[in-house]
């Protein structure tokens, strides 16, 4: 089997590894740059878990090969607040009963985060319904989700100014 | 290591992609979004020994090639909801794309993608059946246009012989004004659907002049209906015969039953979401 050259840039910090090319982009985060935000809940695309930015856009690492994302930049949601989780999104995650086990949360802040900056930057408050339809593609098993549409509303209405 | 291995080969023409593809055979793959093949090769349900990554090459066209709408087998699903072409033309195409998987599986998921994995629930094969569009396949030896009534022959399985892969995909164009509507349901939104129905009227002012009709989920490949797109052509917009025409598509196929919905119940959702959705057509059309 060939293994193949790939560099890859996660949250700044760029390496160049020799890859088997079946291994995931999740794994290959999670094992050689020692960065553990990344979830992997089912591996095969149905539970969001494991979404990471690659070049700004979410995508689910466990749908995506390593050896493809060679000279890309990729960002992790330790990317979004640090370990003091400082980021607009996860205080609001905080505030409004977000999260309790946390397993699916990084997941939800990397899908949500570019949901929330498109909104402002628009100026614009989006329905319950339409959050919910942002976020369809991530499961959580703990929140009912109520509070994560709420942290999502929150999050954007507190920066267009309107308050909920 | 979830996947089985493989050498991974980067294209950068589609000449080379085809010449590796004939060269791998049934060993062989192309990969696009990887939103089918990854999943399908994580559970080891594919096992290809090469994966041919075809993101490079420019097949992502939305545009009218003669009297067909051409889609390329790299357009990713998130593009049709804001593009003009589908909006005026295809408008079940349009509802249809509300039903694909989730925003993040959009935006990286392509066409040829998904008619070549041909997913029994998807909504792509659906609405390419329900059109009556033509699969583009090529191969190192040439190019055929294969009927999409004719690709798709069972539950992931199509008519693509070794070395080929999906180019584009074609819809004719409607000659005269139409209305269309698609609706499924799921368990969620963005599950896989437990039945789903397409359609498509054509009409001269309040009178049905052409129908299509096409039930996804209830059979391993899509299903379309003669008697029922016969019954309704002739009929008005005002009347269409919405439940009726749900009654005869629901007496005309026979479902598969399985862990999310029995065989029953999946009777009765093709007779309720027919009259549903055709109704919502000939509203649309008449509004």
């Amino acid at each position: 089997m060939t293994m193949t050259e790939t560099t890859l840039t996660v949250n700044g910090q760029t390496r160049t590894l020799d890859v088997e090319p079946r291994r995931l982009l999740a794994d290959v985060i999670r094992q050689e740059f020692d960065i553990a935000g990344v979830h992997i809940g089912c591996a095969h695309g149905a539970c969001g878990c494991c979404t990471v930015h690659i070049d700004g856009t979410p995508r689910l690492s466990c749908l995506t090969f390593a050896v493809q994302c060679d000279g890309r930049d990729i960002k992790t949601v330790e990317s979004l607040g640090g370990f003091d989780a400082t980021h607009v999104l996860q205080l609001a995650f905080k505030s409004e009963h977000g999260l309790q086990c946390g397993y699916c949360t990084p997941g939800f802040l990397m899908t949500l985060v570019p949901y929330v900056e498109e909104n402002v930057a628009r100026g614009t408050l989006p329905s319950d319904e339409d959050i919910r339809e942002a976020m369809s593609g991530n499961i959580c098993r703990c929140t009912g989700y109520h509070g994560i549409v709420a942290a999502v509303r929150k999050a954007i209405g507190d920066q267009i100014g309107g308050g909920q | 290591m979830r996947p089985s291995a493989f050498d991974y080969h980067k294209a950068s023409t589609l000449d080379q992609a085809l010449a590796l593809l004939a060269e791998f055979g049934d060993d062989g793959r192309p990969l696009a979004g990887g939103q089918s093949l990854v999943p399908m090769m994580n559970l080891r349900l594919a096992r290809p020994r090469h994966l041919v990554d075809i993101n490079a090459l420019p097949l992502d066209a939305i545009e009218i090639r003669g009297d067909a709408l051409h889609i390329g087998a790299l357009v990713r699903h998130e593009r049709y909801f804001t593009d003009p072409l589908i909006a005026e033309h295809f408008p079940a195409f349009l509802e249809a794309v509300h039903w694909i998987g989730h925003p993040t599986i959009r935006r990286h998921g392509t066409m040829g993608g998904s008619v070549s994995h041909a997913d029994p629930t998807a909504e792509l094969p659906s609405v390419c059946v329900l059109h009556d569009a033509l699969i583009v396949a090529a191969s190192a030896s040439g190019e055929r246009r294969i009927p999409a009534t004719e690709f798709f022959l069972n539950a992931y399985v199509t008519a693509l012989e070794p070395g080929e892969m999906v180019t584009a995909v074609e819809f004719p164009l409607p000659s005269g004004p139409t209305s269309g509507a698609f609706m499924e349901l799921g368990e969620r939104v963005g599950d896989f659907a437990i039945a789903g129905i397409g359609v498509v009227l054509g009409h001269d002012g309040n009178t049905i002049t052409s129908a299509r009709i096409v039930c996804s989920g209830a059979r391993l490949v899509p299903v379309r209906s003669a008697d029922v797109e016969a019954f309704l052509v002739g009929r008005t917009l005002a009347d269409p015969g919405a439940q009726e025409a749900g009654r005869i598509f629901s007496a005309a196929i026979d479902p598969v039953g399985d862990h999310a919905a029995s065989a029953a119940y999946r009777k009765g959702l093709i007779k309720e979401l027919t009259r549903r959705c055709i109704a919502h057509a000939a509203g649309k059309a008449s509004a």
